[in-house]
């Protein structure tokens, strides 16, 4: 157990430094209390009109499109690791996997998924 | 490592991004060829299914299993395939102006049903279940712009995703159970620690998740909403390849893996079969829209092929393969014929197939016979099917379900003789002629040709299906 000491060590120093922080600004801070600090948060403004709102969810497209770069990342990572022992047959399969991906990414570009109207 | 045997896969994977690449690259309007490309590649992926068709091999460490059990459920995905995109061209064309993405849905939820009918691991088994149903989720709504469809996509898709919810607690419980999600360790490992109330929870889960893929009471409400709503060749699909795809996984993982617990589960299977074939037929008898009709048919005849399940004999799972291959035909031909009448008259409603026999005589025969198979009439590949489900059950002695099943069906014959009876003996409203392209006539000329040849001569399938369930058991 003797070798985990270290680990232990910076455990507790990890979990004390927020717990003290949280504890000691509690302390120090002063406390004034308007109307305001009593609102729901929203971006530190007050809220104005409906919050019923519609709004454009374009984003999810952008979202879905990054998913492609970073799953291929993920396998890529791994892949490039243990490259040499894969030999010919990896580098072929990995081609493959990126043609996959790339003719996505060339549909989700052809179909305008990159385009914010 | 034999990837031979993954050669159906590969290649199916293959033609849906060449279909998807050609889409982007040839303009909207010419996009009617892609449905001839997916068909002449599906056409040589059938020839590839039956040239590799020998011996029980494992690819990936006994994740994928190729015998030929999945064989012949791929054999039966790639036909449903073909049938409803040659079916689909026309109608795809006036549906959208996008045609690739249909192809390419349609190969990728094929996929999901092949790679289902080989799952020998917990997770193949999921991912294949995923890819067939998000498919089948975007092919629901594909006609955009119209309630119904997107309505039955949104339906699909929330029931859809709560059954996966269910299904895979019920995976991740055994994976606590036994520490594996390869399904032969999985199989060993319950036989040794037997019944646990925790094991029959995720029994009940995974049950619930399969039910619902094919339709039994009481997991079957989304059916004629989605069939009512979903393009008419997808809602073909939809009876058809995914309930085959249902049964394909639900057979090999109760019977191939729970062989020692099955007291436990027969009895959940036979109320669930007694209840999906009372329920489909008194149901299906008030409707008045062909889809929902069919779709009630449908639930029906899951309780019917559930029956074959319990028998928990090789003549029960001869007749579950038997009957799934005579009910793709006959459901397709029923559901093709409902589509191509939709297309010309705009009307799903039974009462508007008034004098059908009249205004087309091709497509009144064709709706006449699928229906009459569906029956179970006796010159029809139906009462050959039905009859090796229900001997099958009688030879277990369930003798009250054997019961049901022969009333239930009796009482199936009146509703589907009632849209027999409006085309061939009432007078139609209009005379108008109802157009058939020539790939629909095709796909009828097949499905009647093979429901009629299986009823007079079922000797070579009921022979390959006796294989696959001797090699079963």
């Amino acid at each position: 157990m003797y070798e985990f000491n270290g680990i232990a060590i910076f455990f507790i120093l990890g979990l004390g430094l927020p717990i003290s922080a949280l504890i000691g600004s509690h302390i120090l801070s002063p406390k004034k209390s308007s109307p305001q600090k009593y609102l729901t948060y929203e971006c530190g403004l007050d809220t104005r009109g409906e919050t019923w709102v519609q709004f454009k969810i374009c984003y999810f497209l952008y979202a879905l499109v990054f998913l492609v770069f970073d799953v291929e990342t993920i396998f890529l990572y791994p892949w490039a690791v243990t490259f040499k022992q894969l030999g010919t047959f990896a580098f072929v399969e990995m081609f493959i996997f990126i043609a996959i991906l790339i003719i996505g990414f060339v549909y989700a570009w052809k179909e305008g998924a990159l385009e914010w109207f | 490592m034999n990837l031979a045997l993954i050669m159906p896969e590969l290649m199916v994977t293959g033609l849906a991004f060449i279909v998807l690449a050609i889409a982007l690259l040839i303009p909207r309007n010419q996009q009617k060829n892609l449905g001839y490309i997916t068909l002449v590649g599906l056409l040589g992926v059938l020839i590839n299914t039956f040239i590799y068709s020998d011996g029980d091999q494992q690819l990936f460490n006994n994740m994928f299993i190729v015998d030929s059990y999945a064989v012949f459920f791929k054999v039966l995905f790639i036909i449903a395939s073909i049938l409803v995109v040659l079916a689909a061209i026309r109608y795809v064309e006036r549906i959208s102006e996008r045609q690739g993405e249909f192809y390419v849905l349609v190969l990728f939820a094929t996929l999901g049903m092949m790679i289902l009918a080989s799952a020998g691991d917990l997770i193949t088994f999921y991912l294949g279940l995923e890819l067939m149903t998000i498919a089948c989720y975007i092919l629901t709504a594909y006609h955009r712009g119209n309630k119904k469809s997107s309505e039955a996509g949104i339906k699909y898709l929330i029931l859809g995703a709560l059954s996966s919810a269910i299904l895979l607690y019920g995976l991740s419980i055994i994976y606590g159970l036994t520490g594996t999600t390869t399904m032969i360790i999985i199989a060993k490992t319950v036989n040794q620690i037997g019944m646990n109330p925790v094991f029959l929870v995720a029994n009940i889960f995974i049950l619930c998740g399969l039910a619902f893929k094919i339709s039994a009471v009481p997991f079957h409400m989304w059916a004629p909403d989605v069939y009512e709503g979903a393009p008419t060749p997808i809602a073909a699909f939809l009876a058809v390849a995914s309930k085959t795809a249902g049964f394909a996984v639900l057979i090999r993982f109760f019977l191939y893996l729970m062989p020692e617990v099955s007291a436990s589960w027969i009895t959940l299977l036979g109320i669930i079969a007694g209840l999906t074939m009372v329920l489909g037929n008194l149901v299906a008898i008030p409707q008045t829209n062909i889809k929902r009709l069919l779709a009630y048919s449908g639930i029906a005849h899951a309780g019917y092929l559930l029956l074959g399940v319990l028998a928990f004999s090789k003549d029960g799972v001869m007749a579950v393969l038997f009957y799934l291959a005579i009910y793709l035909f006959a459901n397709i031909g029923a559901f093709m014929t409902a589509g191509c009448f939709v297309n010309s008259t705009g009307s799903n409603q039974i009462k508007d197939y008034a004098g059908l026999s009249r205004r087309s005589p091709f497509l009144a025969i064709a709706m006449l016979l699928s229906l009459l198979s569906l029956a179970g009439i006796p010159p029809l590949a139906g009462f050959v099917g039905k009859f090796y489900l229900f001997t099958s059950i009688i030879a277990k002695e369930h003798y009250l379900l054997a019961f049901i099943a022969v009333i239930m069906n009796t009482v199936s014959v009146y509703y589907y003789l009632q849209v027999v009876r409006m085309m061939y003996f009432k007078e139609a409203e209009s005379n108008e002629k109802i157009i058939i392209s020539n790939p629909v006539k095709l796909v009828l000329t097949l499905t009647m040709t093979a429901t009629l040849f299986l009823g007079i001569y079922p000797g070579p399938v009921t022979s390959i299906a006796n294989q696959v369930a001797i090699n079963f058991f």
